[in-house]
């Protein structure tokens, strides 16, 4: 970008320094609400994921298994589905000892009535509701296979929640997209007409319209640009004082704060360009 | 290099150019005499293409008639150099800005050649020593020269003049039509229009008089003698 677009770009702020913090204050305020909900969204997906790691489907064995069969098992399902693995009778029995803890509850108990088993741990492809589901059906029809389980309503509900944040960080940013073309619009536009006779001097003078609008544009970019790490130093912000009561909560990776800002600044670089392209076409003579 | 014709141009129910065809070379100076409102401007802008003819085709270089992309409207307009009655500057910028911004907007951005031909089209017109100062720090007769030094400063080969002299007291505005011949002289095709008959007369070249939208020429008064200060050639 040459200087000279960046000076012209500087003096149109300080002329018109009213549109700029009437725009800036617009735009804080929008990018703000996306941000906050953003830093949510953030620790939500963690969340999930955190728990989503714990997803594992418990396939209960046969008790006439050679361990061949179980090994060939195994392999089958690592190739399959995930990471297979395999708890013994005794080792299920131990867990169990260990949950229940009372030593005469064991005693009462002749001998050890639980099957082996194995935990397979799916793959992050296979973690939705449907995959699940799947995966659950076609491990029943392995003839090693006595019977599986896996939380099925607890997966199906933990989806529903990704879903829903997900269609809300669409729809929120959707909403702060249009708003921050709205304000640039309207922004550029009204600095285009304050600088109206300059802009008519300048096509008399055979300027291009990339030429007149570059100055706007970047205008618009560096007003979106500042904005954004304003609204960023407001969520940071609103992250130390929620921070202090609930324990876990994290702020934004720095890769999310420069999408954040570098996203902003790109939509407003198109938005701009649009938005003085059309005025230009509505103003020049 | 301009060809007219049969161009009208009507606004609303007024009718500004009537049937109008002529034409002119490169290098040609022409004087479009006419009092106010009898369509000058109106064709100066049917020639940067400001307005679009009613009827007729306008031809300027190898732009022919028709509405042009807007991207041809520019690369039009920056082969021709505007002077305007009422100057048009940049309030905000100061005369060395006002001249360099037409050799930017010409494409020209590196400073090694914005400073020397920005300086030297100021030196021309004789405002080396303001080109600090902004236009309203200038007389009617300064802003009139900065406004030559930005029409002059791409070397156009046609400059167009709307009234060059109509906002200037007489020496100012001999000073201007010095100048103006003097860069004809050097090459360029000139089109003045004005309402002042002595400027009219003071210019070589043709004469066209423009009256109630019809251009006639004018054959040149012999008699003729310019008012002393008109500033004929080399009077600057």
């Amino acid at each position: 970008m040459h200087p000279f677009f960046m000076r012209e770009a500087w003096r149109s702020l300080t002329a018109h320094r009213g549109l700029a913090l009437t725009a800036i204050y617009s735009l804080t305020a929008a990018l703000t609400l996306c941000g906050v909900f953003l830093l949510l969204s953030f620790n939500a997906e963690r969340t999930l994921r955190a728990v989503g790691d714990r997803r594992e489907m418990v396939l209960y064995l046969r008790d006439d298994l050679s361990d061949a069969d179980v090994q060939a098992l195994q392999t089958r399902l690592r190739e399959l589905y995930g990471t297979p693995t395999f708890v013994s009778r005794a080792q299920a029995w131990e867990e169990f000892s260990e949950q229940i803890g009372d030593p005469e509850l064991l005693e009462a108990v002749d001998t050890n009535p639980l099957p082996a088993s194995i935990r397979l741990k799916l793959r992050s492809e296979l973690l939705t509701y449907a995959e699940t589901e799947k995966v659950a059906r076609s491990a029943r029809e392995f003839p090693e296979v006595e019977d599986v389980r896996y939380g099925a309503d607890w997966v199906r509900r933990l989806d529903a929640i990704s879903e829903g944040l997900q269609r809300i960080a669409l729809v929120l940013g959707i909403v702060v997209a249009l708003a921050i073309v709205l304000v640039l619009h309207n922004t550029l536009r009204l600095t285009v007409l304050a600088r109206r006779p300059q802009v008519e001097i300048m096509s008399r003078l055979g300027a291009r319209d990339s030429f007149i609008a570059t100055p706007f544009v970047i205008e618009g970019f560096l007003v979106t640009i500042f904005s954004a790490s304003v609204a960023l130093a407001i969520v940071a912000g609103v992250h130390q004082v929620v921070a202090m009561r609930v324990s876990g909560l994290v702020f934004l990776p720095p890769l999310w704060m420069l999408a954040f800002v570098g996203g902003a600044g790109l939509l407003a670089w198109v938005a701009g360009s649009i938005a003085v392209t059309r005025v230009l076409r509505a103003v020049g003579p | 290099m301009i060809q007219f014709d049969h161009v009208s141009k009507r606004y609303g129910e007024r009718l500004a150019l009537d049937d109008v065809s002529w034409n002119m070379d490169e290098g040609e100076c022409v004087c479009v005499l006419g009092h106010s409102a009898a369509g000058k401007t109106t064709l100066l802008k049917l020639i940067t293409h400001e307005v679009q003819p009613t009827s007729g085709t306008v031809r300027v270089g190898t732009f022919t008639g028709g509405r042009l992309s807007r991207s041809n409207r520019a690369l039009l307009r920056r082969t021709i150099g505007v002077v305007y009655e009422d100057f048009r500057l940049l309030a905000d910028r100061s005369a060395f800005e006002n001249v360099a911004l037409a050799v930017r907007i010409a494409g020209h951005f590196g400073e090694s050649e914005v400073v020397p031909r920005t300086l030297h089209a100021l030196q021309e017109v004789g405002l080396h020593d303001e080109q600090a100062r902004l236009p309203h720090e200038l007389s009617f007769g300064q802003r009139q020269r900065c406004a030559i030094a930005r029409a002059i400063v791409n070397r156009p080969a046609v400059i167009l003049a709307d009234e060059p002299t109509g906002a200037l007291e007489p020496r100012s505005a001999g000073e201007v039509l010095a100048l103006l011949l003097r860069i004809h002289k050097e090459g360029a095709a000139l089109i003045v229009g004005t309402t002042r008959p002595e400027v009219a007369e003071a210019l070589p070249g043709r004469l066209y008089e423009l009256e109630d939208g019809r251009l006639r020429e004018r054959p040149r008064s012999k008699s003729y003698a310019p008012p002393a200060g008109a500033g004929l050639p080399g009077g600057r």
